[in-house]
């Protein structure tokens, strides 16, 4: 059932590929426009390059988050999947989906951002790269998993991504807290485990709530 | 367990603070087709998203062979078709990717020669491949209703149905309905106009 689920959802996203790449561009223009607005020299870019990239992807996020919930609110297949397959299957796969579809290739790309906001020189040899890689791995499924909190709420409410974001942006704190740290201590050459662990534990602890209070938040948004 | 049907006690559905139903009682037992009547905005469609577990009553109750149903976790829900005026396609993908997905969720392993079936049947059996956003209003209606053919079920809980489609689908729907009430099956459907291709056992009304 959770494999239908899923299948389903990247059909209808292979088909409206738009949509998924949308927010990819976005990510890429919101980093790319930093070393022309501020400063195209290494030291100032290495400074502020966890934090740029880290805000867009968080923003990224939130900019997908609508089409992965809306149309089949109003299509009326979000009511029948929530009947045939329950609440919390539904949101679960609807979350990995979301992941897959928006979160893994800002991850895949992040390292093209690297050289453009020179954190590193050595491409992928370097290990800041796989750092900046490794914090987005852990951080874009949180991200996706407490935006399906929020989008699943908002339906209920029925109201647009401006709630979503209300909702959701408070949530992301600790995330980008830790995910810029984690990309910032490396750079400064200090210990960055620490902030990857913390990362770590925030998805966990998302994995574990986020599917059950999305399946309940979809179920109370269809009645 | 022995089939005890679908049925509702003291059930009270509002809307808005606005009562539709209040205190009612519902039995439908299996092997029945029941028609539900009345006005617009009497509560049809809320008795039915009640019954489909979409709607939570004010209070009452609801059983399905005895049990009552408390969540969506419940087997009832695997037992049951709702089809809403809402259609439940993805407008991207084709007939036959939209009704196999349905039929994969109900368990079905190899939907192909029912889909085959029942869109042979209601004449969109070559458009199988065509994405439902390219077909007609009736043509996307007439998908919806092979829903019925592909999912296998034990309650029918249908929303105008028979709305928008043209004889011979009706002929057709007439017959399954017939057809599925025979073989134990529990009906309940709502309509404007009483439907003369069909037997109905039972008839409920709706006031305001």
């Amino acid at each position: 059932m959770f494999s239908a689920l899923l299948k389903r959802e990247l059909m209808v996203a292979r088909r409206n590929w738009i949509g998924i790449v949308i927010p990819l561009f976005f990510f890429i223009m919101v980093v790319s426009l930093f070393p022309f607005g501020v400063s195209p020299e290494a030291p100032v870019l290495q400074k502020i390059a966890p934090g740029i990239i880290w805000v867009a992807a968080l923003l990224s996020t939130l900019l997908s988050l609508e089409q992965f919930y809306r149309s089949d609110y109003q299509d009326g297949s979000l009511e029948q999947t929530l009947l045939i397959a329950g609440p919390t299957q539904v949101a679960s796969a609807k979350i990995l989906a979301h992941w897959l579809l928006t979160g893994l290739p800002l991850v895949i790309i992040s390292p093209l951002l690297g050289i453009l906001m020179q954190i590193n020189h050595g491409f992928v040899e370097s290990n800041h790269t796989w750092v900046l890689m490794l914090s987005l791995l852990l951080g874009t499924p949180t991200l996706c998993l407490i935006g399906a909190i929020g989008m699943s709420l908002a339906l209920a409410a029925n109201r647009n991504g401006m709630l979503v974001a209300i909702l959701v942006l408070p949530l992301y704190v600790p995330i980008l807290i830790f995910g810029t740290s984690t990309v910032t201590a490396s750079l400064e050459n200090f210990s960055y485990n620490g902030q990857l662990a913390i990362l770590a534990a925030l998805l966990m602890i998302a994995l574990v709530v986020s599917p059950f209070a999305a399946g309940r938040a979809l179920k109370i948004s269809v009645s | 367990m022995t089939n005890k049907g679908l049925s509702a006690s003291d059930l009270t559905i509002s809307r808005a603070e606005h009562v539709l139903l209040e205190g009612a009682e519902l039995e439908l037992a299996p092997s029945t087709i029941t028609y539900l009547y009345g006005e617009n905005g009497a509560g049809k469609t809320s008795l039915m998203r009640c019954l489909s577990g979409l709607l939570q009553a004010d209070s009452g109750k609801i059983h399905w062979n005895g049990q009552p149903i408390t969540n969506l976790d419940s087997n009832y829900f695997q037992d049951l078709i709702f089809l809403a005026h809402a259609l439940s396609m993805k407008a991207e993908l084709t007939i036959f990717e939209n009704l196999s997905f349905y039929a994969r969720l109900r368990g079905v392993k190899d939907p192909k020669p029912l889909i085959d079936s029942a869109t042979h049947d209601l004449g969109i059996g070559q458009l199988q491949g065509r994405r439902f956003a390219e077909l007609s209003a009736g043509q996307q209606h007439k998908v919806a209703l092979c829903r019925l053919v592909i999912e296998p079920a034990k309650i029918w809980i249908l929303d105008e149905p028979f709305v928008n489609l043209d004889k011979g689908t009706r002929h057709w729907l007439a017959e399954l309905i017939q057809q599925f009430a025979k073989q134990g099956g529990v009906v309940l459907f709502t309509s404007h106009h009483e439907i003369e291709e069909l037997a109905i056992d039972q008839r409920i009304g709706i006031e305001h």
